[in-house]
């Protein structure tokens, strides 16, 4: 929790006093020599509470969290808030603008954003990114939220850090106000380099919402949805002044079976998200060129569907589903 | 029966045959190639080319291709089906519109045909397919996609005499509502006006958006609307379904973004348009807004981009211009 004489700064984006500040953060170069930059907005409330970091678009081409954060921003009034929402909807700008998962720009390091945080800043592109970013995040973040999407725009899931102590009971106290029905408790040892398990680890409580899928595969009522979750976040963390909704139970998880494709073809699915497989249960099917049936795949795991791969096409290797394991209502 | 061979795909009655069309070389010296399938029914009849994936993520048309080709009861079919269900292959496995190996030319295999033996590779790939399309077809179906799933509108070649007239009886047939009867000024270089042109009755059909963005829905439907213009070419019995009156168009009018910016559309396919009408709205990337992209033209949406994101000179909007009940 910042005072009220903290002036905060991300940026070119500074907050002395309540109101909204804009500006761009600078996260590297492009190979002609100009500054890579990428949005910030500063909204600051009239009333002193904590830091809420929320940020989008960690991976390019996953649209629907930057719409979400836009949308809140519209109709968040600085007057009413308790707090300060820092709020950086595309942090990939130059692999979102070439619609794609990694930067362009990433070479020989590891492109994925989400595993290279906390940061390095003499590490590959990337890596100098995270570093860039979390600076602020550690700085000045009490609270922390990630958006992200999954393959389709049926994805609706959540995960926050099951850290020990307080951080893991706060964490889950946001999970369960955002309450999305398929939440993962996620354990400790999983998603290393992810600006949740790296922030979590600095004593952060923090959530990762994965809602809508790659690129236009979402609709308005997710980003309004997405929207209207978020702000009963800011209620249960006394931001907003309203009562929190109760979500009531959720479904959660012991882990999450990433499941890749063992052939490739043209690609027709089975399962929607959300819904329950057993171990068996037809996925979906691999078609050869000429229209025949290659394969039909079948769930290896009993759980529930998290992410579906939407076909039409995919090589071997390719994401096929994401299923949540011993899914019990909690 | 005589025997009927394209590429590798070879069938000497009746019945279905599998093969491939050698359509180039991969830089690894390997042969590209696309699938060829073959289905001949027991009576004799003409001959329907379909081919899909010309841009290569256009799926929705492999899709189409693959159920009416497995589907169709030899028994019932008069005549042939030549059906290549992925043209662009490289393309489509780039899950990108042009193959990834074209590199001065362009690369739209759409502006491509009748194609060069010795052009550039998407213009010899237009010529290694529009050979055997000359020599076998009778009817070319050609399917597209444009950018949402909600796309759905044909196009025929409003030619002189029977060719435009059998065009637009196939087109009649499919009966998608919003039909142009395409001048003949237009679309150069596609497969379309080349065959009409060598006085192949054709129809280019617009279903569905990019990628993944199609429902099985959608493909069932194109099938059913396919399998009624086979009907009226008299190789499928049955009476032919009448869809009633079409909206036909003088013409197209393509709108592209002069702003970009993220983008949220404000318009579905198939709906009527004024001068003025709001398309959609710009954001920056602080979710600001902008301003609002307005139709410069009255008709009706063909196409319409789905955002998130658009660059400047992207495709706005795909109007069909001049609307009239025919």
């Amino acid at each position: 929790m910042i005072n009220a004489t903290t002036v905060i700064r991300v940026g070119t984006a500074e907050a002395a006093r309540a109101g909204v500040s804009r500006g761009e953060l600078r996260v590297g170069d492009t190979p002609d020599g100009e500054p890579v930059t990428i949005p910030v907005t500063i909204a600051r409330g009239a009333a002193e509470g904590p830091v809420l970091w929320i940020h989008g678009c960690v991976h390019g081409d996953e649209f629907c969290g930057a719409f979400i954060i836009h949308e809140l921003l519209r109709t968040l009034d600085a007057a009413s808030l308790s707090g300060v929402v820092v709020a950086l909807p595309m942090l990939n700008i130059t692999a979102s603008q070439r619609g794609q998962r990694m930067s362009p720009f990433a070479t020989f390091g590891y492109g994925d954003l989400n595993r290279c945080f906390p940061g390095m800043p003499d590490g590959a592109f990337t890596d100098q990114m995270a570093h860039a970013i979390y600076t602020g995040l550690r700085q000045y973040a009490d609270y922390f939220v990630d958006f992200h999407t999954a393959l389709t725009p049926d994805t609706r899931w959540a995960l926050y850090a099951n850290a020990p102590g307080d951080v893991g009971r706060r964490s889950e106290g946001m999970a369960r106000a955002f309450g999305l029905k398929s939440t993962l408790p996620s354990p400790m040892d999983i998603l290393g380099g992810s600006a949740m398990i790296a922030a979590a680890k600095d004593g952060i409580p923090s959530l990762i919402v994965e809602m809508g899928g790659i690129g236009p595969a979402f609709e308005r009522e997710t980003v309004l949805e997405g929207a209207e979750r978020l702000r009963n976040v800011l209620r249960h963390l006394g931001m907003l002044a309203e009562k929190p909704k109760d979500h009531g139970p959720l479904t959660y998880f012991s882990n999450f079976a990433w499941v890749n494709a063992t052939r490739g073809g043209l690609f027709e699915r089975a399962v929607q998200c959300g819904q329950r497989v057993d171990k068996g249960t037809l996925v979906g099917r691999y078609i050869g060129a000429h229209g025949d049936i290659l394969e039909e795949v079948k769930s290896p795991h009993a759980g529930i569907v998290l992410a579906i791969n939407p076909g039409p096409a995919m090589a071997t290797g390719d994401v096929l589903v994401h299923i949540g394991l011993d899914p019990r209502e909690t | 029966m005589a025997t009927l061979s394209i590429g590798s795909a070879v069938l000497e009655g009746s019945g279905l045959a599998r093969g491939y069309l050698k359509v180039g070389d991969m830089p690894d010296g390997r042969p590209m190639q696309v699938p060829v399938l073959l289905r001949r029914g027991a009576k004799p009849g003409p001959t329907l080319w379909l081919h899909g994936c010309v841009h290569g993520n256009e799926a929705c048309g492999a899709f189409v291709v693959h159920r009416l080709v497995h589907e169709i009861d030899t028994a019932a079919l008069a005549g042939t089906i030549v059906a290549l269900p992925i043209l662009n292959i490289t393309a489509f496995r780039s899950k990108q519109r042009m193959s990834p190996f074209e590199g001065f030319a362009g690369g739209d295999l759409n502006r491509c045909f009748p194609g060069k033996a010795d052009g550039a590779l998407t213009e010899q790939m237009a010529h290694a397919i529009y050979r055997e399309l000359k020599i076998h077809a009778n009817y070319l179906i050609d399917l597209h996609t444009a950018m949402t799933a909600d796309v759905r509108w044909a196009l025929y070649p409003n030619a002189l005499g029977e060719v435009g007239k059998k065009s637009e009886s196939m087109a009649r047939a499919f009966g998608f509502n919003s039909t142009l009867p395409a001048p003949m000024d237009i679309l150069a270089g596609s497969a379309m006006m080349a065959a009409a042109r060598d006085g192949i009755p054709s129809l280019i059909v617009e279903a569905g958006g990019k990628g993944p963005a199609f429902t099985s829905a959608l493909v069932s439907e194109v099938v059913e609307r396919l399998q009624n213009v086979m009907r009226q070419v008299g190789m499928l019995p049955g009476a032919v379904a009448q869809h009633g009156p079409l909206t036909y168009f003088s013409n197209f009018a393509w709108v592209r973004a002069s702003q970009g910016g993220l983008f949220q559309r404000a318009v579905h396919c198939g709906e009527r348009l004024k001068v003025g009408t709001v398309l959609g709205h710009y954001y920056d990337l602080w979710g600001q807004p902008t301003g609002e992209a307005l139709s410069p033209n009255a008709g009706v949406v063909l196409a319409i981009h789905p955002g998130p994101l658009m660059a400047s000179g992207e495709t706005l909007v795909h109007i069909g211009l001049d609307p009239r009940e025919v």
